[in-house]
């Protein structure tokens, strides 16, 4: 028979509900979620009810983005903001946002200028917003000033020019980064060096980390940016989040441990491995 | 009411695609096709709001003359010259396609040509041995760069071999933990704005 008949009976084949309730292979990761969701609501819900939760550590980098701003502010240059290239659909965007806020707040407090620049119209009306609210929370809505939240062109070149612009012609004294970035990270940290800025940066990008570790003052690696939010409000319900969240990874790391036990120990006898099949229904 | 509104569509859209993803639901890849339209359709009137701020940061300048307020002037004449023509052509359109291929990607790729001359200056701060990670970092980056030329192929196969070995295991497992990591993160911001408690994105505090 041609081959092609078997390629139209596979696509004409109707996709049959895992359990007769999931989508094929997701059960096992629904099943993740649901504890990952148990662990983080029980911590969010203890921390609410005032009880005793786990501290999160030091966080340097964010503890450095005060240092950079009250820099600036002593220097009587302005601070450049800068989400990257993620959309609203990159959960780095919503670090950047938590960030924002503080950030805004302390620049409109200290009279310091806070110039934030975009590639993303969605990022870049969302910003304008959380800056604008921040100035009036501090009291200085007067201060507040439109045209220094910019959106720079949708293309990743293009944008990073405008930024290179600006630290050339602003002297910016400090430069936070936090978001999702591509090739425009170095670009940005390089620049920013040169321009003599002090630099905080964080990302999870495993490909543009190296960069920010090495051209920045200070880098927030990985899932450090997403505690952002709960450690500069201290505040103990979104601590909890952030203590589900490590909790979580702890189970995660157990996982991954059982998985190395079951695979290099041949499965113990059985034919396939267990685990495996279990994640992957 | 300005809170919740948003939060309201934020909890729905959410509910929404978790039912889509693990929940069979027969046509569950058009409810998440219908999703992706949607935001598209959102997208493009944000987009609007990007070419309103543009036009009225670099109009100010012209306005006031500000320091090289003519560079506003090339900029707001290419943009919506730029448009027009994409209006009158189409994306396909001869002249369209004529200024972005020798125009814009040129200029594209001399922004990326940079980060030839910045990764140099960034390596020569990273590898100077202040440290004993500083040393390690130095002889492994080496280690890579010599097992990819061709004169380190013809050392030996020791050195390829080594250099495949730094890049699956070591460099390999420190990426995956950071990855773990950052999804796990990721996971609990979903949460913290589904309930609620995360509420920077809606222009207020936390």
């Amino acid at each position: 028979m041609n081959p092609i008949f078997y390629l139209a009976a596979a696509a004409a084949k109707k996709p049959e509900p895992a359990l007769g309730l999931f989508v094929e292979k997701n059960v096992g990761a629904f099943f993740l979620m649901l504890f990952m969701t148990a662990v983080v609501w029980v911590m969010i819900t203890r921390a609410r009810g005032a009880k005793k939760i786990p501290a999160i550590r030091k966080i340097a980098g964010l503890d450095a983005i005060d240092e950079a701003i009250g820099r600036a502010t002593e220097m009587g240059r302005p601070v450049h903001f800068s989400p990257g290239l993620g959309g609203v659909d990159y959960p780095e965007t919503f670090a950047f946002f938590a960030t924002l806020g503080h950030v805004a707040k302390l620049a409109a407090r200290y009279d310091t200028r806070l110039i934030n620049t975009h590639r993303n119209n969605y990022v870049y009306a969302i910003a304008d917003e959380i800056i604008r609210q921040a100035y009036l929370e501090a009291g200085r809505p007067d201060a507040y000033n439109p045209d220094d939240v910019r959106y720079l062109s949708p293309y990743q070149f293009a944008y990073a020019s405008g930024v290179l612009g600006i630290f050339q012609r602003e002297k910016v004294a400090a430069n936070i980064m936090i978001g999702y970035f591509y090739a425009e990270a170095l670009i940005f940290a390089e620049a920013g060096y040169q321009a003599g800025a002090i630099q905080v940066a964080g990302t999870t990008s495993t490909a543009q980390l190296p960069f920010f570790v090495t051209a920045c003052d200070y880098t927030l690696i990985g899932e450090e940016i997403y505690a952002g939010s709960a450690y500069l409000s201290k505040d103990p319900v979104l601590t909890g989040s952030v203590v589900g969240q490590d909790v979580a990874k702890i189970a995660i790391f157990a996982l991954i441990l059982l998985g190395t036990i079951v695979a290099n120990f041949n499965n113990f006898g059985a034919k396939t491995n267990f685990l495996k099949d279990l994640l992957l229904k | 009411m300005r809170k919740e509104v948003p939060m309201f569509i934020t909890i729905l859209a959410a509910l929404m695609i978790v039912f889509g993803k693990y929940f069979f639901l027969g046509d569950q890849v058009k409810v998440l096709n219908n999703m992706d339209k949607y935001f598209n359709i959102s997208g493009t009137f944000a987009l609007l709001i990007g070419l309103i701020s543009l036009t009225m940061v670099h109009g100010m300048n012209i306005r006031r003359r500000k320091e090289g307020w003519y560079n506003s002037v090339v900029l707001l004449v290419v943009m919506y010259g730029y448009l027009l023509l994409g209006l009158i052509e189409g994306n396909k359109g001869t002249t369209f396609r004529w200024i972005y291929n020798n125009a814009f990607l040129n200029l594209d790729a001399t922004m990326f040509s940079l980060l030839a001359f910045y990764i140099a200056s960034a390596a020569y701060r990273a590898f100077r041995i202040r440290s004993w990670e500083a040393t390690v970092l130095l002889i492994a980056a080496f280690w890579v760069m010599l097992g990819n030329i061709p004169f380190g192929e013809a050392l030996g196969p020791w050195v390829v071999d080594g250099k495949d070995w730094i890049m699956r295991i070591p460099n390999t497992a420190a990426m995956r933990a950071i990855q773990i990591g950052a999804y796990v993160g990721a996971f609990a911001v979903a949460m913290r704005i589904i309930l609620g408690i995360e509420r920077a994105h809606m222009g207020g505090r936390s």
